[in-house]
């Protein structure tokens, strides 16, 4: 008799383990737990047992199944909230997309113009901006390029008067500074540019920082080291540099400033023209004559300059291909930055 | 500048490839644009001569040609007029690939076979106009790669010059450049220059103008041939992108790409009374120039003339009726030197560029005129026969002595951040034929060769050290500065700011041109006086529609719109912060700065479709306006209905004006249609733009803390029956300023017309908050005040309480 007992359990135990459905769950009751169930059946049978097993079998079956019905109830429950969050799954469709407020984004040149601004905050530059219409005086004279100065053609002009016009660079605020204030100076100066020059690869308003530091003992290698960690924070902190000789009226020595080829990483593509390198920005020591203007002694201070155009770093940050799309607000242009 | 490594060679002993020259140069600061092979790859194109020609059996204009090519015969079928037995000529033979990707393969043609192509000049790329196939000297060797026969292997270099180097406008300049790297100095091609005695002469020159004509050098050459130049000079002049002309022209042209002097020669005989005066030309002086356009002159214009007339715009460009033609027999030649401003300004006036111009107005070597001169008296006997007649005229005026520079070592090792030594420095500077002597222990003289017209000052020198030491080569130190705090631009920190607020908002931000089309102003229905009418115009726009600066930024925003909605894109918010501009005379102009902000199409432009597509209202514009003002810690706004400043353009309906502190900041609103359609634009589109100088200068509102509120709070709601024409706005200020210390807030959850209201009757529905700050409210006496509340508002807006 006892051996029976223990064989249904035995039994009861496995085929409750064996239940992955909900559905299964009833016959199971019916068959083990049920008012004609096995279990029943084997109580009824107890009344054949000597008298002496019979409480203790009795206590037995009834302990057995307790355990049984107790296991029953949490394999049920625990079907039952699976088909709970089976359930959910079907009426949540995750795939949907999420609920957000979205928001816009600055124009890249505007982007790249902040990054440029905070790495040189960071050291240690003021930022200060001019007016667009300038005097020919701090855009051409003050920065030592008189009238009829080759150089003036490199500046293609657009005139408001005899006087005034459209700054075509950024350094007129290096002479409206300096004449301002005493050295020693760190300053930043970004903002619009105009030229009169329209094609493929120039737009007749640009941006450009200009900058420049001036104090006592001031060399071509601090402006080196200057402009090599600026650059290595700007593109990548291994970017190759090279500086190269060139002219400009308001500096000497003048030097352009080259990195390796963003997209040819230096061996020579189309962008680079085959050099493996870009040319990014211009640079060199203030020359003598801009300190005379604004009444600094260029035998006590020395000083550097530098100018670098926005829309060309963006255009080489971003893989950027066609200048017009910057002026044209096209949302399909302005979302990918 | 344009030179090939050939022709460079000429001066200079070089062993390095051309592409090592071009990275030296770009070093230099003489940076190289192109570095590229003058001539195609003519692999399989040979010297070859016509043995015999017969009839082409099937065609009329073809011939069958025997053509010897050193190693065989071979039958080649050509419809060139030219093709003669005994011709030498070039042949391309099955395998060749001309330029083009020519492909050439036995063929047959008219049912003859063709092995292989008789070619002209223009068929390899090597020259431009030659009718028929090329006409080869008929000792070259038969076979021989034509390449090799013709030396078409060269390479192009062009580099793009600085402003301060004409000297390097010459091959010799860049040659003597190449020579400071590889050490070796330069052979020009003439060394000795006669002294040019005046006497007996049978022309004149008078220099009446001396200042912006320091040197005229001219001689007289008879009996010249006019006549094509040879090959290798035609060769050269191609190469470099001049066209051959006659071989007196080519010559000329030839001397200035050497040395860099522009030459000009005159027909003697058209010259009246041969005779050169130099003079600047009259007022109203016309004269018609080689390019056969009539020149307005005027009194600063330098001329070069004959007894009567003008025969040349000096420096620029010659007449026409002095020109070189084939007839012409004598030849007077001027090698000169003309003043750079004189010449920059005339030619700047005239907008014309030449290249004469082009090295004048950036200084010409004023010793390279009789040097020019003799080479090209000497080649023009050579190339053209000719007599040289005896002496000439070397006119000079005051031409500057050799400026003699001190360079101090310290200063030079100071600013470039290198300790040097007069050693190298001096070393470095002769390199490039500047001449060195010691001035005392820190101090070297330079005497600076009259072609570096850009030396003038110590530091030009420091900048030569550098430059010739390699940028590259200098160090790389950090700039010791004392600390500072960087002051940064209040306006540029307010700009930040307020676009990071209208990112949150769903804007993106635009950036359009400062120069606008006038008709923007048309467009936008100004009237004829408002101030917006007055602009700063540009002299000299590029086009019309980018001639006067803005003095708004709506109309390109309302430009950026359409163009967004002609791309399928019609949800669109987008803002510009940016300058406008107001005329103040001849002084600058003021330069304000403002904020615009457009807005169409969906609430929500970039959301999921899923949650909502409800279009934008006016209520949005408000609520963008409430949000950046009170983002910036601007609580006093003020909103009124109309806006002076937008009637204009904004729908009446709709438009209001925004003030901060009372004070007027711009307006926002709707578009009015009648302004949307003429910029093309079909759908509803709101506006927001203000003052940004003004909102700038707002005081804001200081950050304060607020003790917590210790009790909890009770909202109670209102449901009003008023008429139409009562402001929901201020029903809740007549709440929040009933004066009852404990109402905390009061805000409006519905506006309900419609199904159970009465027309020309609205419901609002008002949410009252309670809350005491010194004890928990029990009901009692919120419903006191909250009565209280009621019968104040039924009595104030007329209104009927709405049973709940």
């Amino acid at each position: 008799m006892e051996d029976e007992i223990l064989r249904l359990k035995a039994e009861a135990e496995a085929a409750l383990s064996a239940i992955s459905q909900a559905g299964e769950l009833e016959p199971f009751r019916v068959k083990y737990l049920g008012r004609k169930g096995e279990f029943t059946l084997i109580m009824r049978q107890l009344g054949k047992a000597s008298a002496e097993d019979r409480p203790r079998l009795g206590k037995l079956a009834n302990e057995i199944k307790q355990v049984l019905e107790d296991a029953f109830t949490a394999r049920e429950s625990e079907l039952k909230a699976g088909q709970a969050r089976a359930g959910a799954v079907i009426s949540e469709d995750l795939s949907l997309p999420g609920r957000f407020t979205p928001f816009g984004k600055l124009h890249p040149v505007t982007q790249v113009m902040e990054e440029v601004c905070s790495i040189f905050e960071g050291l240690g530059f003021a930022v200060a901006e001019g007016p667009d219409v300038e005097v020919d005086f701090y855009n051409f004279e003050a920065l030592n390029i008189p009238k009829h100065h080759p150089a003036r053609a490199m500046h293609d002009t657009f005139y408001i008067s005899e006087s005034l016009l459209l700054r075509t660079h950024t350094s007129p605020m290096q002479a409206r500074v300096m004449e301002k204030q005493e050295p020693p100076l760190r300053m930043i100066a970004p903002g619009k540019v105009y030229r009169c020059d329209s094609d493929i690869t120039h737009t007749p308003m640009f941006h450009q920082i200009e900058g420049f530091l001036v104090d006592r003992n001031v060399s071509f290698a601090d402006l080196k080291g200057v402009l090599s960690i600026v650059i290595a924070k700007l593109f990548a902190p291994d970017t190759a540099i090279r500086f190269r000789p060139s002219f400009f009226p308001f500096t000497e020595p003048s030097a352009e400033v080259d990195i390796a080829c963003v997209i040819c990483g230096g061996s020579g593509c189309r962008v680079c023209k085959q050099t493996g390198w870009l040319e990014i920005l211009g640079a060199g020591l203030i020359d003598p004559e801009v300190f005379k203007k604004v009444g600094y002694d260029p035998e006590q201070y020395s000083g550097f300059a530098f100018g670098l155009g926005i829309e060309r770093i963006a255009m080489l940050k971003y893989g950027i291909t066609d200048i017009r799309l910057y002026y044209e607000n096209d949302l399909r242009f302005l979302s990918q930055f | 500048m344009k030179f090939t490594f050939n022709w460079l060679r000429e001066y200079i002993e070089v062993e390095l490839a051309p592409a090592k020259i071009a990275d030296h140069l770009t070093m230099l600061g003489l940076e190289v644009d192109a570095c590229e092979p003058c001539y195609p790859d003519l692999t399989g194109v040979c010297v070859a001569r016509i043995e015999a020609v017969h009839p082409h059996p099937n065609a009329d204009k073809l011939v069958l040609c025997d053509v010897n090519i050193g190693s065989e015969m071979v039958r080649v079928v050509c419809g060139a007029p030219n093709a003669r037995a005994g011709l030498v000529t070039a042949i391309a033979l099955p395998g060749a690939v001309l330029p083009g990707d020519f492909k050439v393969k036995p063929a047959k043609i008219r049912g003859e076979k063709s092995h292989g192509m008789l070619c002209s000049a223009k068929e390899l790329a090597i020259s431009e106009a030659q009718a028929g196939i090329m006409e080869l000297a008929a000792d070259l060797p038969l076979g021989q790669p034509l390449a090799a026969a013709l030396n078409l292997e060269d390479t192009m270099i062009e580099v793009d010059l600085t402003p301060n180097r004409p000297d390097c406008a010459s091959v010799l300049g860049i040659a003597r450049e190449v020579g400071g790297v590889v050490g070796n100095h330069i052979k020009p091609p003439v060394t000795e220059v006669p002294e040019l005695a005046g006497h007996d002469l049978p022309f004149q020159v008078e220099v009446q103008a001396p200042a912006d004509c320091p040197r005229y050098v001219a001689r007289l050459i008879k009996n010249i041939k006019i006549g094509p130049s040879p090959w290798w000079l035609q060769q050269r002049l191609a190469a470099v992108g001049l066209r051959s002309i006659n071989n007196v022209v080519d010559i000329t042209n030839f001397v200035m790409m050497e040395y860099g002097q522009p030459l000009h020669a005159f027909d003697f005989d058209k010259l009246a009374a041969g005779k050169i005066v130099v003079r600047l030309a009259g007022a109203d002086e016309k004269m018609t120039t080689l390019d056969g356009v009539e020149r307005q002159l005027d009194e600063q214009m330098l001329l070069i003339c004959d007894a009567e007339n003008p025969v040349a715009l000096a420096g620029v460009m010659g007449g026409a009726n002095s020109e070189v033609d084939n007839a012409t027999v004598n030849i007077l030649l001027e090698s000169a030197c003309f003043d750079a401003i004189s010449i920059r300004r005339t030619a700047g006036k005239l907008k014309m560029s030449t290249d004469a111009s082009y090295r004048f107005e950036r200084g010409v070597d004023p010793q390279a005129a009789p040097r020019a001169m003799e080479r090209a008296v000497q080649l023009i006997a050579r190339l053209a026969g000719g007599e040289i007649v005896a002496g000439g005229v070397d006119f000079k005026a005051a031409i500057p002595e050799p400026a003699t520079i001190k360079l101090r070592i310290s200063r030079t090792s100071a600013l470039l951040g290198l300790p040097l030594s007069a050693d190298q420095v001096a070393k470095v500077l002769t390199s490039i034929e500047l001449a060195v002597a010691p001035h005392d222990e820190d101090t070297l003289l330079v005497t600076v060769p009259s072609f570096r017209v850009d030396l003038e000052r110590e530091i030009d020198l420091v900048e030569e050290v550098a430059r010739l030491i390699g940028y590259n080569e200098l160090p790389t130190a950090q700039p010791l500065v004392p600390m500072t705090f960087p002051e940064q631009d209040p306006s540029r920190l307010l700009r930040k700011k307020v676009s990071n607020i209208l990112l949150g908002l769903g804007f993106y931000e635009a950036i359009n041109y400062s120069f606008v089309s006038p008709q923007h102003l048309d467009l936008l229905g100004l009237a004829a006086d408002d101030y917006r009418r007055k602009t700063v115009t540009l002299l000299n726009p590029l086009a019309e529609d980018q001639s006067i600066m803005r003095t708004t930024l709506l109309p390109a925003l309302l430009e950026n719109l359409r163009r967004n909605a002609n791309h399928q894109n019609p949800d669109v918010r987008l803002f510009e912060i940016g300058k406008v501009f107001h005329p103040m005379g001849d002084a600058q102009p003021k330069e304000p700065m403002r904020l615009t902000a457009v807005l169409s199409g969906r609430r929500q432009p970039a959301a999921p479709l899923l949650y909502g597509d409800e279009a934008t209202d006016i209520f949005d514009v408000k609520g963008v306006v409430a949000q950046l003002f009170t983002s910036l810690g601007l609580n006093h706004i003020t909103y009124e209905k109309g806006a002076a400043e937008a009637l204009a353009y904004g729908d009446v309906a709709t438009l209001l004006s925004v003030r901060a502190n009372g004070e007027l900041l711009g307006s926002c609103g709707v578009v009015d249609a009648k302004i949307l359609k003429a910029f093309g634009i079909k759908q509803k589109v709101f506006f927001v733009d203000l003052d940004f100088d003004l909102l700038g200068s707002q005081p804001l509102q200081a950050k304060r803390f607020a003790a917590l509120p210790k009790f909890p709070s009770v909202k109670w709601d209102l449901a009003l029956l008023v008429p139409e024409k009562v402001a929901g706005g201020e029903m809740v200020a007549a709440i929040t300023g009933a004066g009852e210390p404990i109402i905390e807030q009061a805000e409006i959850f519905d506006v309900f017309r419609g199904k159970n209201i009465e027309a020309g009757m609205k419901s609002v529905a008002i949410a009252i908050t309670y809350r005491s700050a010194e004890h928990t409210l029990d009901d009692e006496s919120v419903a006191k005040v909250h009565q209280k509340i009621i019968d104040m508002m039924i009595s104030r807006f007329d209104g009927q309480l709405r049973e709940a």
